[in-house]
C-alpha cells in the first residue's frame, strides 16, 4: 500500500478519536467555567474572617456564623414571604397557564386568532409601564407594604395566561383523535379534560407548576415597587439586593452569600428531582409553539 | 425585465443569479407598497360594510320583529322571559339595570371630567374641629382617568350586550317559527362544560389580563399625553391635565432638554442602538454558542452526555437575580475576577469593569459575555431537542456525497435549526430588548453617562431602554409621562421589527419544506 | 463500474450483538446483485457497512481490488439512493443533485450538463425547480436516483427504494430501474425484504437470514433448487406448500410415501440420493403451487384433500386446501374454462385431489432443514 493509500486509511477511526477527545476536554473547561460561581458563593458564606467583599474565594476561617446572623435580620420573613408566594403563585398560575393553553390548542373558534395577536402585541410592550398604576391599585386596595404577598400574588398570576407557548406546543402534540373518540362516548368537553388530557399532561403540568413556582423568588422589579418603604413586605431579591448597595455591603457581603445559598437550595432540589420533566417542557413545546 | 424560464434562470452563473433575484426584490417594492395602502384600503371598506350590515339587521329586527322583540330594544331581557328563557332574560335584565345605576350613580361624573382631567385642584381648608388646616382633596386626576376609561369600556361592553340581546331575539323568533323548542336554563348550564366550555376556561384568565395588562397599558398609553409626574401626581400636589403631543415633541427633539447639554432625542437614540446592539448579541451569541455545546454533547462517542448536561442546566435552577448579583460584584474593584487576574500577575492594577465611563464598552462587551453564561444552558436544551429530530440519513447521504462535517453543518443542521427556531429567535431578540433583569441587576447602566444624565435623568452605558424607563419612573421627579413616552416607543420599534422579520422569515414562506 | 469482494465480513454491535456473521461473496463489474430477506437479517447493515456507514468488526471489504475497510464513505467512490429519499428538504431539485458535484468542485456548466442529462433520462427536467415537498413519491424516488447518478461512481448502493411506494407505483418503478441498469452499466446493490423485487432485478440473489447468507444465486437457481426450508419458503409467490412425508429406500430406487399415496422418484433423483447415501427417513415435501395439477375427481396417486377457503384473483383462483394429516396445501386453479358444476362445488369441506410430478418435489430433512437433493 503507497504512503497516500496509508494517510487516506487514516481517515475514519483515528481522526474521530482525535475529535471526541477534543470535546471532552473542552466540555470539562466549559462545566468548570459554569459551576465557579455557585462555589465561590457557597465558599464565601462561610468566610469569618471579614464581611465586606474581597478579591480571594476561599476563606480563612470558616465557620456557619453568617448563616445565624440572617437569622437577626428581616431574612426569615422575607424568605417567607418569597415562599408562600411562590407557592400560591405555583398552583394558582398552573391552573390559569392551563386553561389559557388548553383552550387556544384544543377548540376552533372564532375569536382564537384575534385572540391570540392580541396577546402578541401586548406582549410587545414592556412590562413594567403596568408597574405605576397597578401600585395604586394594589395601594387603595391595602395591598402593598406589610401585605404585599396577596398583592404580588395576585399581579403574579393574574397576567400569567399570556404565558401559555410552551404548555399549548405541548397540548398540539397530543391527537386530536382522542378528543373525538371521547366525544362520540358521550363526554362532556370538561369531562374530556379531567378524565383524559390531563392525565397525560404530567410532564407538561409539573413545567409549569416548577416555572411558576420559580418566578417570584427571583422577582425583582415588581416586589421593589409594592414593599415601597418597608423592610417586612420585601421578598428575597429586594432585601438581598439592598445588602449589596454601597452603604451595607461590608457589612454584609458574606451574608449575601449565606442568604444567596438557602435561597437557591430549595429550587435548585426541587430542580434536580422534577429536571426531566423541565427538559422536556423546553425541547418539546418551546419550539414548536 | 423579463421573467426567465426555469432553465434558463439555472444556467447562469452565481454572480448572474444573484443580481437577477436582487433587482426583481427592488422591482418588487413599489407594487409592495401599493399593495399594502390596497390592503388598508380593503379593510377599511370590510370594516365599513361590516357595521353597515350590523346597523341594517338592527333596524330591520326592530321593523320586522314581534312586539316582544320590539319591547327588547328598550328592556333587555324582556324577550327571553317572555318566551320562557328565565335565566337568559333575568342576566340580560340585571346587566341592564347595573349599567344604568352606574353611569347615572358615577359613569356620567367620570366621563364629563374626561376632557379636562379635574379642575380643582387641593386645597387648605380650616377644619374647626381639628382647629388646624386641612388639606381637601377635590378632584383627583388619577382616578378620573382611570374610572373615565373604565366607564368607556363598560359602556362598549353594554352595547355589545345590547346587540347580542337584539340578535338573540330575532334568532328566538325564528326557532320558534320553524317548530322547534328555545334552549331551556338547564341547556345553557350544560353548554357552559360543553360546547360553551371554551368560554368557562377563558373566563378567569382573560379577566385577569385584561385587568391587570390591557387596562394599565392602555391607561399608560394615554398618560404619555399628560403631564403626570412627582409634581403632579393628580392630588396631593396638583392636577394633571393633556397636553396632547408635547412630550413625544420632547423626546424626539433634537434641541437641548431643560438645562441639559444633550437633548432627549440624541440620548433616546444612544440607548436604542445600544438596546438593538445588545439585544442582536445576546441572542445571536446565545444561540450560536448554545447550538454549539449542544452538537458537541450529542456527538456519536461523547460519553456522559447525562452529566453534562444536568451540570449546565443546574444554572437554570438557581434564580437569575442571585447569579447576576453575585457576577456582578465578582467583577468589582476588589472583587474576585481582580483579583483573581492579579494573582496570576496577568494585570498590574484592578480594572474596573463596570465603573470607567471613559471605556464604556469594557462594560458593555463585559455584560454581553455575562449573558452568555446565563443563556448558554437554556439554548442548549432547545437546540438539543431540535437536533435530535433531524433525520439521520439526510447526514449519511452528505457524507456519502463527500460532505466534510463543517458542509454537513451549513448545508443540513443550520438550514433547519434556523426553519425551527425562526420565530423563537424573533421573540428571543425583543425579549432581550426588553431584557431588565440582566442588565439592571449587572451594572444598574453603569456606568453613567454623564452628558446624556443631565438631561433625561440618570443613564448609564449599558442602560437598555427599558432600564432607563425604571430609573425615570423610580428617580426623584417620577415623570411618568416620559417612561410611558418610551415605553409606547419601545412598542413601535418592537413591533415594527417583529412585522418585518416575521414577513421576511423562511420559516413562513416555505413552511411545509420541512414536512 | 468495479467488482467488490466482501472476504469473512461480519459486524458485531457494542452490545455483543452480531449483527453480520462471516459474509463471502465476489460482486463482479457490472453485476446486479440483489440482498433480500426478513427484517433484521442483516442485509442493510451489510449495504452499510460497504457504504462506509457503519464500521466493519471483521473481515475485508475489497473494491476494485483496494482494501477499503477504513476509507471514509467519500473517499470509496460510491453512490446511494436511501429507503426515504434523504432529499435535502430546503434544496430544489437542481440543488439536490448538483450537491455532491458542487462538494468536488466541478464547473457550473459541467453541473448543469450533467444535472439536465440525468434529469432528462429521469423524466423530471419540468421539476428542476421545485422543492422536494412539492413532489409526489415516485417523483421523490427519482431525483434520489438522480442525486446518485450523476456522481458516475464505481458502485450503485439502493436501501429498499421501492418500499415506501403503492403497490402499483412499485411495479412501474421497478421497471425503470431495469431500463436504469441498461442506461448505467455499472456494479449494482439492492436490498429488499420483498422477494418479488429480487426475482426480477437481479442477476444474483444472496438471500439471507439472521445475519447469514442461506444461499447465493440465480433467480431460476434459488428458485428451481433452493438449498434449505429457508430459501425455498421465501421465494416463490404464493409460497411453496410443505407437506410431511416419508422417505422410503427400496433397493437402489427411493419414493416417498404421503398419506398411503407412493410418488416414485425419477432417475437423476434417485442418482444424487443413491450418491449420498441417504436412507429411509422423514422427510418435508415441498411442492409449489404452480406445479400442482388439481383435480375434481380421484385419480391413480393422486392425494385427497379438503376444501377451507377459496380466493377469487381474477384469472385464477387460490384453493386453500388441507390434507388428511392436516397440511396445509395451496393450489391454483384457472377460472376460465371451467363449468357451473365445477364452480358451485368449490366450497367449503368438497374434496379435491391434487397430482404433481417426480421433478417438482422437493426434499428437506427436518430438523437440518436442508435439501436432501440441491445443495
Amino acid at each position: 500500500m503507497s504512503e497516500a493509500t496509508a494517510k487516506r486509511h487514516m481517515g475514519l477511526k483515528t481522526s474521530r478519536a482525535i475529535t471526541n477527545t477534543a470535546i471532552h476536554v473542552l466540555l470539562i473547561v466549559i462545566s468548570i467555567i459554569w459551576l465557579i460561581p455557585f462555589v465561590c458563593i457557597v465558599l464565601q458564606s462561610f468566610r469569618m474572617e471579614s464581611t465586606g467583599q474581597v478579591g480571594y474565594v476561599v476563606p480563612k476561617v470558616w465557620g456557619t456564623g453568617n448563616y445565624v446572623k440572617l437569622f437577626e435580620t428581616d431574612f426569615p420573613r422575607w424568605y417567607t414571604n418569597t415562599f408562600i408566594a411562590a407557592l400560591a403563585t405555583a398552583v394558582l398560575q398552573t391552573i390559569i397557564v392551563l386553561c389559557m393553553s388548553y383552550t387556544l390548542s384544543r377548540f376552533r373558534f372564532k375569536m382564537r386568532q384575534p385572540l391570540m395577536r392580541f396577546m402578541l402585541i401586548l406582549g410587545m410592550f414592556p412590562g413594567m409601564l403596568t408597574m405605576i398604576i397597578l401600585y395604586r391599585v394594589l395601594k387603595d386596595l391595602g395591598l402593598t407594604q406589610t401585605n404585599a404577598v396577596p398583592g404580588l400574588i395576585l399581579v403574579y398570576v393574574a397576567s400569567s395566561g399570556m404565558g401559555y407557548y410552551v404548555s399549548k406546543g405541548f397540548f398540539d402534540t397530543i391527537p386530536m383523535s382522542l378528543d373525538e373518540a371521547a366525544r362520540v362516548d358521550g363526554a362532556t368537553r370538561a369531562k374530556i379534560l379531567y378524565k383524559i388530557i390531563l392525565p397525560l399532561s404530567k410532564p407538561i403540568v409539573i413545567y409549569t407548576v416548577l416555572t411558576a413556582f420559580m418566578g417570584p423568588w427571583g422577582d425583582y422589579v415588581f416586589a421593589r415597587y409594592i414593599a415601597f418603604g418597608t423592610s417586612a413586605g420585601k421578598n428575597v431579591a429586594v432585601g438581598l439586593y439592598d445588602w449589596l448597595n454601597k452603604d451595607q455591603i461590608s457589612s454584609y457581603y458574606t451574608m449575601f452569600c449565606a442568604g444567596g445559598v438557602l435561597v437557591a437550595l430549595p429550587v435548585t432540589i426541587l430542580f434536580l428531582f422534577l429536571q426531566k420533566y423541565y427538559v422536556e417542557g423546553v425541547t418539546g413545546g418551546a419550539v414548536k409553539g | 425585465m423579463t421573467q426567465l424560464s426555469d432553465l434558463e434562470f439555472l444556467k447562469l452563473s452565481k454572480g448572474q443569479k444573484f443580481g437577477y433575484k436582487v433587482s426583481r426584490f427592488f422591482l418588487g417594492i413599489p407594487k409592495a407598497i401599493l399593495g399594502f395602502f390596497l390592503k388598508i384600503w380593503e379593510g377599511l371598506k370590510k370594516g365599513g360594510t361590516a357595521v353597515g350590515r350590523e346597523v341594517s339587521d338592527i333596524v330591520g329586527t326592530f321593523i320586522h320583529g314581534d312586539w316582544k322583540t320590539k319591547l327588547s330594544f328598550f328592556i333587555m331581557g324582556f324577550g327571553c322571559l317572555a318566551r320562557g328563557q328565565i335565566l337568559r332574560g333575568l342576566l340580560f335584565l340585571l346587566f341592564e339595570i347595573v349599567f344604568i345605576g352606574f353611569m347615572i350613580l358615577s359613569g356620567g361624573y367620570w366621563l364629563s371630567m374626561l376632557p379636562s382631567l379635574g379642575k380643582v385642584g387641593p386645597s387648605e381648608e380650616y377644619s374647626e374641629v381639628l382647629d388646624a388646616y386641612v388639606t381637601k382633596y377635590n378632584d383627583n386626576s388619577f382616578q378620573i382617568l382611570l374610572y373615565g376609561v373604565l366607564t368607556i369600556f363598560f359602556i362598549i361592553a353594554f352595547i355589545y350586550t345590547w346587540r347580542v340581546n337584539v340578535k338573540q331575539n330575532k334568532m328566538a323568533e325564528k326557532i320558534l317559527a320553524s317548530g322547534k323548542k328555545l334552549k331551556s336554563g338547564k341547556d345553557d348550564l350544560r353548554s357552559v362544560v360543553d360546547d360553551q366550555f371554551h368560554k368557562t376556561l377563558l373566563a378567569l384568565p382573560m379577566t385577569g389580563i385584561i385587568v391587570f395588562t390591557a387596562l394599565p397599558i392602555l391607561f399608560m398609553i394615554l398618560v404619555a399625553f399628560t403631564n403626570y409626574d412627582g409634581t403632579h401626581n393628580g392630588y396631593t400636589n396638583s392636577l394633571f391635565t393633556w397636553v396632547g403631543l408635547d412630550n413625544f415633541n420632547t423626546m424626539l427633539s433634537w434641541s437641548g432638554g431643560a438645562g441639559g447639554t444633550q437633548s432627549y432625542a440624541a440620548t433616546f437614540g444612544e440607548v436604542l442602538l445600544w438596546t438593538l446592539i445588545w439585544a442582536f448579541f445576546a441572542t445571536f451569541t446565545n444561540y450560536f454558542l448554545g447550538m454549539f455545546v449542544a452538537m458537541a454533547i450529542n456527538k456519536k462517542g461523547i460519553r456522559f452526555k447525562k452529566g453534562w448536561r444536568t451540570i449546565l442546566v443546574l444554572t437554570i435552577a438557581i434564580p437569575q437575580f442571585i447569579s447576576l448579583l453575585y457576577v456582578s460584584k465578582m467583577f468589582a474593584k476588589n472583587g474576585i475576577v481582580n483579583g483573581f487576574l492579579m494573582d496570576m500577575g496577568w494585570i498590574t492594577q484592578a480594572i474596573d469593569f463596570f465603573g470607567d465611563a471613559s471605556r464604556p464598552w469594557l462594560a458593555r462587551v463585559t455584560v454581553i459575555l455575562i449573558n452568555i453564561w446565563i443563556g448558554i444552558p437554556y439554548l442548549m436544551l432547545i437546540t438539543t431537542g431540535i437536533l435530535m429530530n433531524i433525520p439521520a440519513d439526510l447526514y449519511e447521504s452528505a457524507k456519502i456525497d463527500g460532505a466534510s462535517g463543517w458542509q454537513q453543518y451549513r448545508k443540513i443542521t443550520l438550514p433547519y435549526m434556523l426553519f425551527v427556531t425562526g420565530p423563537y429567535l424573533l421573540t428571543s431578540f425583543t425579549g432581550n430588548m426588553n431584557n431588565f433583569n440582566v442588565i439592571y441587576l449587572l451594572t444598574a447602566g453603569a456606568p453613567t453617562n454623564a452628558a446624556a444624565s443631565s438631561a433625561a435623568g440618570s443613564v448609564g452605558y449599558t442602560d437598555l431602554l427599558i432600564t432607563w424607563l425604571f430609573k425615570i419612573t423610580t428617580g426623584a421627579e417620577s415623570q411618568y409621562y416620559m417612561a410611558s413616552v418610551i415605553g409606547i416607543l419601545v412598542f413601535v420599534v418592537v413591533a415594527l421589527i417583529s412585522l418585518i422579520v416575521y414577513n421576511l422569515l423562511p420559516s413562513i414562506k416555505n413552511e411545509e419544506d420541512f414536512r | 463500474m468495479a467488482s467488490v469482494k466482501l472476504t469473512d465480513v461480519k459486524k458485531v454491535y457494542d452490545n455483543k450483538v452480531t449483527a453480520v456473521h462471516d459474509f463471502n461473496l465476489e460482486i463482479k463489474d457490472k453485476e446486479f446483485v440483489v440482498f433480500v430477506g426478513p427484517s433484521g437479517c442483516g442485509k442493510s447493515t451489510t449495504l452499510r457497512m460497504i457504504a462506509g456507514l457503519e464500521d466493519i468488526s471483521g473481515g475485508t471489504l475489497e473494491i476494485d481490488g483496494e482494501v477499503v475497510n477504513d476509507l471514509q464513505p467519500k473517499d470509496r467512490d460510491i453512490a446511494m439512493v436511501f429507503q426515504n429519499y434523504a432529499l435535502y428538504p430546503h434544496m430544489t431539485v437542481y440543488d439536490n443533485i448538483a450537491f455532491s458535484l458542487r462538494l468536488k468542485k466541478v464547473p457550473e456548466d459541467e453541473v448543469y450538463d450533467r444535472v439536465t442529462n440525468a434529469a432528462k433520462i429521469l423524466g423530471i427536467t419540468e421539476y428542476l425547480t421545485r422543492k422536494p415537498r412539492a413532489l409526489s413519491g415516485g417523483q421523490r424516488q427519482r431525483v434520489a436516483i438522480g442525486r446518485a447518478m450523476v456522481r458516475n461512481a464505481k458502485v450503485f448502493l439502493m436501501d429498499e427504494p421501492l418500499s415506501n411506494l403503492d403497490a402499483k407505483l412499485r411495479n412501474q418503478m421497478r421497471a425503470e430501474i431495469i431500463l436504469l441498469r441498461q442506461k448505467l452499466d455499472t456494479t449494482f446493490i439492492y436490498v429488499t425484504h420483498d422477494q418479488t423485487e429480487a426475482m426480477t432485478l437481479g442477476d444474483r440473489i444472496v438471500i439471507m437470514k439472521d445475519g447469514f447468507i442461506e444461499q447465493v444465486g440465480t433467480p431460476q437457481e434459488v428458485f428451481d433448487t433452493p438449498v434449505n426450508l429457508f430459501v425455498a419458503g421465501f421465494i416463490g409467490s404464493p409460497q411453496m406448500n410443505f407437506l410431511k412425508a416419508n422417505l422410503v429406500k427400496g433397493g437402489s430406487s427411493y419414493y416417498v410415501e404421503l398419506l398411503d399415496v407412493k410418488l416414485p422418484l425419477n432417475d437423476e433423483q434417485n442418482a444424487v440420493l443413491a450418491q449420498k447415501g441417504v436412507g429411509s427417513q422423514e422427510i418435508i415435501l415441498g411442492v409449489r403451487p404452480e406445479h400442482t395439477t388439481v383435480l375434481f375427481d380421484n385419480a391413480e396417486g393422486a392425494i385427497e384433500c379438503t376444501i377451507d377457503v377459496n380466493e377469487m384473483m381474477g384469472s385464477e383462483l387460490h384453493l386453500h386446501l388441507r390434507s388428511k394429516n392436516d397440511d396445509k396445501i395451496i393450489v391454483r386453479l384457472p377460472t376460465v374454462d371451467l363449468s357451473k358444476e365445477q364452480r358451485a362445488s368449490l366450497s367449503y369441506g368438497n374434496k379435491m385431489y391434487i397430482t404433481f410430478p417426480a421433478k417438482v418435489m422437493h426434499l428437506f430433512d427436518p430438523e437440518t432443514e436442508k435439501s436432501l437433493i440441491d445443495g
